[in-house]
């Protein structure tokens, strides 16, 4: 018995050893040679890199955050992330509150209209971000639908969103709700019915349902479509990219700019740390909203 | 706007008429759903506009002869773009290189990762459940920054522009897929059906390919599906790390809306589009199915 227990052990970790070994080699390996190479070693991992690169800030020993100097006191970089962090916030909290109110219609009223609504709000999983992002532009750019409605019934003055960061925001928000909906629907699916109906024959208001019922027990896939919202749109490259302005834009393409056209790699990097720093701050509060909620369901102590 | 409304108030009426219910319930509620009806309508044809109205705008162009701005509708209708799109040998090439990639990549990432989807689901061992949740945590990577890194050290393995490093960079978005959904279709067989089998004398290897294989073949399906289509439509790191010697579909599209006419363009997205809408079609009752929530909660 102890001899087949010890195989298992030793058999389960082998077959989980490839996926495991293609992450370490990589992703832990390339992160952990960026946040060497971002300090100033240009060493090991990164002395091909380094041979390409210009203006590079090297450190002969020790660290150096020259680089990290360097990048956050560029006005322009600055105002790409400024640029970066309002569209994260702001798709953030629109996707949560659409996919909260489609979820919610879907929920409570079971009409073909409700049906209409939540197939319509999936329709972007459907296609490419890299079609997503052009039709976007194309549908509120120069020659879009709204422009030429607006110019044919005389008002001439319709802006064209095309190239602005308003279009990027939008790109986002398209591509970004049908996993809002997606989630919500699940778990406000997974509140029976019966809570609701004692709910309401009690006296309760339908705002009073929702507030007291369906919105404690919808906290945790709130807080994800929230979170991978969030991470989703901060490692965003090709709607900024399509739709977005040369400057300012998003980190991403100021990323691979920085990477591929300006040939200056470390301070590409430098801008993927600043990226990842961000998102480890929305990432705890996923782990963070997990936790306490396995907590109360008894779970973990 | 009141076209929309009117509908509303109509739709509101019959289903009024309807429910004899209703009829006890007085003027206030009545009011109150038609209003309620027409907001509704009304949300749904905004979002219709929102969600669908690029797609049919861009859908348009792709048969479009001239199109000048303030028309609504083109004022002629061709297939030129069509055939631009076919007979250019970069456009023609792209496509061929994005049906290469894809199934390797899908083939790839299945003999990576299903051994260890059998292993999470069937085995006891150290480390099982921070492994699983550190596959699911690279997802949790902004993935321009993940392509960034990865790119910096590719020049030093000699994956830079290589065939190999496309592989790996589109291999990384699928590992997820391949892993958490095949896990769940696993844990999912009831081991007392494998004991039977194994109890009539079935070995190991026969019990996985005659029971357990073709009970699991449709969540392993859906991974399949989803991963070649993570890999088909990925851009971002093919661009990093495929420019200029590997341009697939999706990375075509980066240059081909700058330097082509638009209905070039659209030829081209319908043409990238086809797969997608295919593959999600037949995977969507699993995407949709209400399970997304489960994996994405630390247990």
């Amino acid at each position: 018995m102890r001899r087949r227990e010890l195989r298992e052990r030793v058999q389960g970790l082998l077959m989980v050893l490839p996926p495991i070994g293609v992450i370490a080699v990589f992703i832990g390996f390339p992160l952990g040679a960026a946040i060497a190479y971002t300090l100033g070693k240009t060493g090991g991992p990164n002395s091909v890199v380094s041979l390409i690169a210009q203006r590079q800030h090297v450190a002969h020993h020790g660290v150096t955050i020259d680089a990290y100097r360097e990048m956050l006191s560029n006005p322009t970089v600055r105002e790409d992330l400024w640029a970066t962090v309002w569209i994260t916030l702001v798709t953030l909290v629109v996707v949560v509150a659409a996919s909260w109110a489609i979820a919610l219609y879907l929920r409570l009223s079971n009409t073909w209209l409700a049906r209409a609504v939540s197939s319509l709000s999936v329709v972007p999983l459907f296609i490419p971000v890299v079609i997503a992002s052009y039709s976007i532009f194309v549908f509120w750019g120069p020659d879009g639908l709204f422009r030429t409605i607006a110019f044919r019934i005389g008002f001439h003055g319709f802006p064209s969103l095309g190239y602005t960061l308003t279009c990027v925001l939008l790109g986002e928000i398209w591509v970004n709700i049908p996993f809002g909906v997606l989630m919500m629907s699940s778990g406000l699916n997974g509140v029976p019915d019966a809570l609701i109906e004692a709910g309401r024959d009690s006296g309760a208001s339908m705002p009073r349902v929702v507030r007291s019922i369906l919105w404690p027990m919808n906290v945790i896939p709130t807080v994800i479509v929230a979170t991978f919202t969030g991470i989703y749109v901060l490692g965003s490259f090709t709607v900024p990219y399509l739709t977005g302005p040369t400057q300012p834009n998003m980190l991403g393409p100021t990323m691979s700019n920085f990477f591929a056209s300006f040939n200056q790699p470390q301070q590409a990097e430098v801008l993927a740390m600043i990226v990842f720093v961000l998102a480890i701050g929305i990432g705890a509060i996923y782990v963070w909203a997990n936790v306490r909620a396995s907590k109360r369901a008894g779970q973990i102590s | 706007m009141s076209a929309v409304e009117s509908e509303g108030v109509v739709l509101g009426d019959l289903e009024q008429a309807e429910l004899p219910v209703a009829s006890t319930r007085g003027r206030g509620s009545l009011v109150r759903g038609v209003a309620q009806r027409s907001a509704g309508l009304l949300f749904a044809f905004c979002l219709l506009l929102f969600m669908v109205g690029p797609l049919v705008w861009l859908g348009l162009r792709a048969f479009s002869g001239l199109w000048d701005f303030p028309q609504l509708l083109p004022s002629d209708w061709t297939l030129q773009g069509w055939r631009t799109v076919f007979d250019d040998k970069n456009l023609s090439h792209s496509m061929a290189l994005s049906f290469e990639f894809a199934p390797i990549v899908t083939v790839a990432s299945a003999a990576i990762c299903l051994p260890a989807a059998y292993a999470f689901s069937r085995y006891r061992f150290p480390g099982r459940r921070v492994l699983l949740i550190s596959i699911f945590a690279t997802n949790a990577f902004p993935k321009i920054g993940l392509y960034i890194a990865m790119a910096g050290v590719f020049y030093s393995l000699n994956l830079m522009g290589t065939f190999m490093g496309v592989v790996i960079v589109q291999l990384i978005g699928t590992l997820v897929f391949m892993t958490w959904i095949p896990t769940a279709a696993f844990s999912a067989i009831p081991r007392s059906l494998e004991e039977a089998a194994r109890d009539v004398g079935a070995g190991p290897l026969r019990v996985f390919f005659r029971v357990t294989f073709p009970l699991a073949a449709p969540g392993i399906l859906v991974a399949m599906i989803l991963s070649f289509l993570a890999a088909f439509d990925e851009a971002t790191g093919t661009f990093l790390v495929g420019l200029p010697n590997y341009v697939t579909m999706p990375t075509e599209m980066y240059t081909l809306v700058l330097n082509y006419p638009e209905q070039v363009g659209a030829v081209f997205s319908i043409l990238l589009a086809i797969p997608s809408v295919v593959l999600m079609t037949l995977a969507r009752k699993h995407v949709m199915g209400g399970r997304l929530a489960e994996g994405f909660q630390i247990r």
